[in-house]
């Protein structure tokens, strides 16, 4: 299990951690990169990937990233050496992001998602012919999505879903690190997880048949 | 492998998100690998789904990250004023 900190209050919070936790010297005085940037600067791109996939708003990934960045800088003292420092960072960026969501609270329509069956694009690609005429049907199909528009598919996930899923197919976490970067049972991280697979599958078909990428005859049934 | 040990389609279609994101055991594994690799069904499901999550993170994963972003990180990274809060 990481050793990580609770970050989903105010950074104001973290302010008494400051004195403790921030000893990185001036780059004017010392040029010699600290283990801080060693370590951070790295995770940028993947970090704002995350973000991105979270907010769907670039100006505000960049915020988020940003004050992800304030904290960890805040506290990295905290941070024990040795462990896993990405997932000490995508854990703060996760409670940043939850801090964040709770006050803007723009909540997407609901979803009756819930009992979408297994293999549904499979079932679905299969009922259009897709699986005769394509050696790999399922890249015959997401070839016609782009990523913004998949972005829009994850987007209709319900929350607790998509967050587990978004840390899943962007960053390839394990189980076993999401359910620490979130701080939940390995089991919820699983059934979360699968479920919310199921549901995208779902959404991405009514998505391809939205943009017109599969015949309208080939509409889900009810 | 004895037969005994062999896994069926169903308890192979139970396992097939955890076979995917490589959470089984090594035995575990090695049994639903030892199923895909004798049923044509089950495997072309197996392909399927593989494809699907191998393109969705291709394409959620193609991001560039803007300078501004980069440029941002570096003054807080080198922000003297943090270190007056020490």
């Amino acid at each position: 299990m990481l050793a990580v900190p609770d970050w989903t209050g105010s950074l104001r919070l973290l302010a008494p951690l400051v004195a403790l936790a921030f000893t990185r010297p001036s780059r004017t005085e010392h040029p010699t990169p600290t283990p801080l940037d060693d370590v951070l600067t790295p995770l940028l791109a993947r970090a704002y990937g995350l973000a991105l996939r979270l907010l769907r708003n670039r100006a505000d990934a960049e915020d988020l990233v940003q004050e992800a960045a304030l904290a960890a800088c805040r506290g990295f003292g905290t941070f024990q050496r040795g462990t896993n420092f990405k997932a000490w960072f995508f854990r703060i960026l996760t409670n940043c992001y939850y801090a964040r969501h709770r006050r803007q609270r723009h909540e997407g329509p609901p979803v009756d998602l819930h009992e979408t069956p297994e293999l549904y694009l499979y079932s679905r690609t299969a009922e259009i012919g897709l699986h005769q005429n394509a050696a790999d049907p399922a890249q015959a199909l997401l070839d016609r999505l782009d990523g913004e528009q998949i972005a829009t598919a994850l987007q209709g996930l319900p929350e607790e879903y998509r967050v587990v899923s978004t840390l899943y197919l962007v960053e390839d976490f394990s189980y076993q690190q999401i359910g620490a970067i979130l701080d939940i049972p390995v089991g919820t991280v699983r059934s979360r997880l699968h479920r919310g697979r199921r549901i995208l599958q779902k959404l991405l078909w009514r998505l391809a048949l939205e943009r017109g990428v599969v015949p309208e005859a080939a509409k889900e049934p009810g | 492998m004895n037969a005994v040990d062999r896994y069926s389609c169903e308890e192979v279609f139970r396992r097939l998100n955890d076979y995917l994101d490589r959470e089984l055991s090594p035995a575990e594994m090695a049994l639903v690998q030892e199923h895909l690799d004798t049923c044509a069904q089950c495997a072309g499901e197996h392909a399927f789904e593989a494809s699907v999550l191998r393109e969705l993170k291709a394409k959620l994963r193609r991001i560039d990250v803007p300078q501004s972003l980069i440029a941002k990180i570096d003054a807080i990274l080198s922000d003297p004023g943090l270190r007056k809060e020490e």
